[in-house]
């Protein structure tokens, strides 16, 4: 048994233990989010004239970008880690189960993520937050978004991981050290007993029938926000909020599968996180992104048919104009890997580096889509008639959303290093007993 | 005791979004002044509603067996 250097048996999976390449990760992710705080400060005491934004119409910009790109991107990461946890819990998906946490890990920091590029859009973040308390309506996508995505969902979210991991935490709770006390707060007094168990069960299982509506209403909210404004051609529609929600898991899932992979090779856990897994989040990932290439392909049909002046402006400055490289990099970063997955499934050979890449590209081509959806109507949707405007992001914008990237992964590191990432299986719960 | 008590906070929590729903600004107010939430906070009762719904789950595994008080 691998002993600590004062003796004691080590956790499981690595816990408590910082090599010299996990300090290298660590100091890493702290100088990007510092460089993200120097932007957000710059921000703040400059104003918002530090981004690249500007009034749409009378200032030729877009009020929406990067940042705004960034939330709808983050919560539609967020979206399928709770969907696979809570698909894993109500149909009992056995192999998919040691990838259960890290999925809802996935969820909780990216919400997270989502709620901080919400507040530094807001130029006076605090004031934002004050009005949105007193003020805000419920009947209101932008407030739903808040109210079900931020308080429901996240809330939600914690509450699944958190009760999901009171049985390890009071396994680990049994290993003296610094970890303990955090555990033990974890555990909550947990035994184990087959009271508790059939309780757990019970309450996940509500959790799980309760979240899966709940998350397709919030992130359907969140397209709404888009899909409702009338005078605004390229939002306008009621393909939105579908093609919102099939985005989202697709950036989702790509997410867990990068995710899985990583873990997978620091743990050292091909056992534990099967092929058998990858094959389901490939199959699923490949389903996901079927359906959404049908609604691009409706969507750009009904764009370009019969159009009207300002659709037709706005679709000639999305296929050949200006954001025609956004546009069709992100078409071939969501076809390769439909073309890579449909080849794997059918070959029945799956392939972890192919996967890793389809999950990475798939995330490239979301956020290209989401900034896609965000800012060409605002700079070439204007019904009034005001001169085409263009938007490009400030260097604050680039800093914040990158200390954002390094944010998630320093709550994901952290994490890490500190809980069983994967669910505690019988030789290791020894382990941590003896 | 544990059933009540989650079912109470459920309960608690969806009338909390009720009240906080309907005590927001009214749809379609046609001045300044009617857009004001009707009840002060209305939108933070909204969203307590949404946690204390949730919370409920935390209290039906937390709370302790009778017999072991």
């Amino acid at each position: 048994m691998a002993t600590t250097a004062r003796g004691r048996p080590a956790l499981p999976q690595g816990i408590g233990r910082v090599t010299p390449g996990w300090w290298a990760f660590f100091a890493a992710t702290l100088i990007v989010l510092a460089f993200g705080i120097v932007a957000i400060i710059r921000e703040l005491t400059a104003g918002m004239v530090a981004t690249g934004m500007r009034d749409v119409g009378t200032a030729g910009g877009a009020t929406w970008g990067l940042y705004i790109s960034m939330v709808v991107y983050f919560i539609g990461v967020s979206f399928a880690g709770i969907t696979v946890a809570a698909l894993i819990r109500i149909f009992d998906i056995e192999r998919l189960r040691p990838i259960a946490r890290m999925a809802e890990l996935l969820t909780i920091v990216s919400l997270i993520l989502g709620a901080f590029a919400i507040l530094v859009d807001l130029g006076q973040p605090l004031r934002g937050i004050t009005n949105l308390f007193g003020f805000a309506r419920p009947q209101s996508p932008f407030f739903g978004t808040f109210s079900l995505v931020i308080a429901g969902y996240l809330f939600a979210s914690i509450v699944y991981l958190y009760l999901g991991g009171r049985r390890d935490a009071a396994l680990m709770a049994k290993h003296p050290g610094r970890l303990q006390r955090f555990h033990r707060w974890w555990a909550a007094g947990y035994k184990d007993t087959e009271a508790e168990r059939r309780r757990h069960y019970q309450t996940s299982f509500w959790l799980a029938l309760g979240i899966i509506p709940l998350l397709i209403v919030a992130h359907s909210t969140l397209g709404f926000v888009f899909g409702l404004q009338v005078g605004r051609p390229g939002w306008y529609g009621t393909l939105q909020a579908p093609a919102f929600v099939a985005l989202a898991g697709v950036s989702g899932v790509g997410h867990i599968i990068v995710l899985a992979a990583i873990i997978r090779r620091l743990l050292g856990a091909q056992r534990r996180i099967t092929m058998e897994a990858f094959s389901w989040l490939g199959r699923f990932l490949m389903v996901l992104l079927a359906v959404y290439l049908y609604f691009m392909v409706v969507e750009l049909l009904t764009l370009l048919y019969a159009t009207p002046e300002v659709e037709k402006r706005l679709s000639d400055a999305l296929l050949t104009g200006t954001y025609a490289p956004i546009y069709w990099g992100s078409v071939a970063a969501l076809v390769l890997p439909m073309i890579a997955l449909m080849w794997q499934a059918l070959a029945r050979r799956w392939n972890v580096g192919i996967l890793v890449a389809s999950g990475v590209l798939v995330n490239l081509a979301a956020i290209g889509k989401r900034y896609l959806v965000v800012v060409p109507s605002q700079t070439h949707g204007t019904l009034l008639p005001y001169e085409v405007g263009s938007y490009s992001p400030s260097w604050v914008e680039y800093g914040v959303v990158l200390g954002l990237f390094a944010l998630g992964a320093l709550l994901v590191g952290l994490f890490i290093k500190s809980f069983p990432v994967l669910p505690l299986e019988a030789e290791e719960e020894v382990s941590v007993d003896a | 005791m544990r059933r009540g008590v989650t079912a109470t906070m459920v309960v608690a929590g969806i009338l909390l979004m009720i009240i906080g729903y309907f005590g927001a600004a009214p749809w379609g107010a046609d001045t300044v002044a009617n857009s004001d939430p009707r009840i002060t906070l209305a939108p933070t009762l909204f969203v307590l509603g949404v946690i204390v719904v949730f919370s409920a789950a935390i209290v039906y595994e937390l709370l302790p067996d009778r017999e072991r008080r």
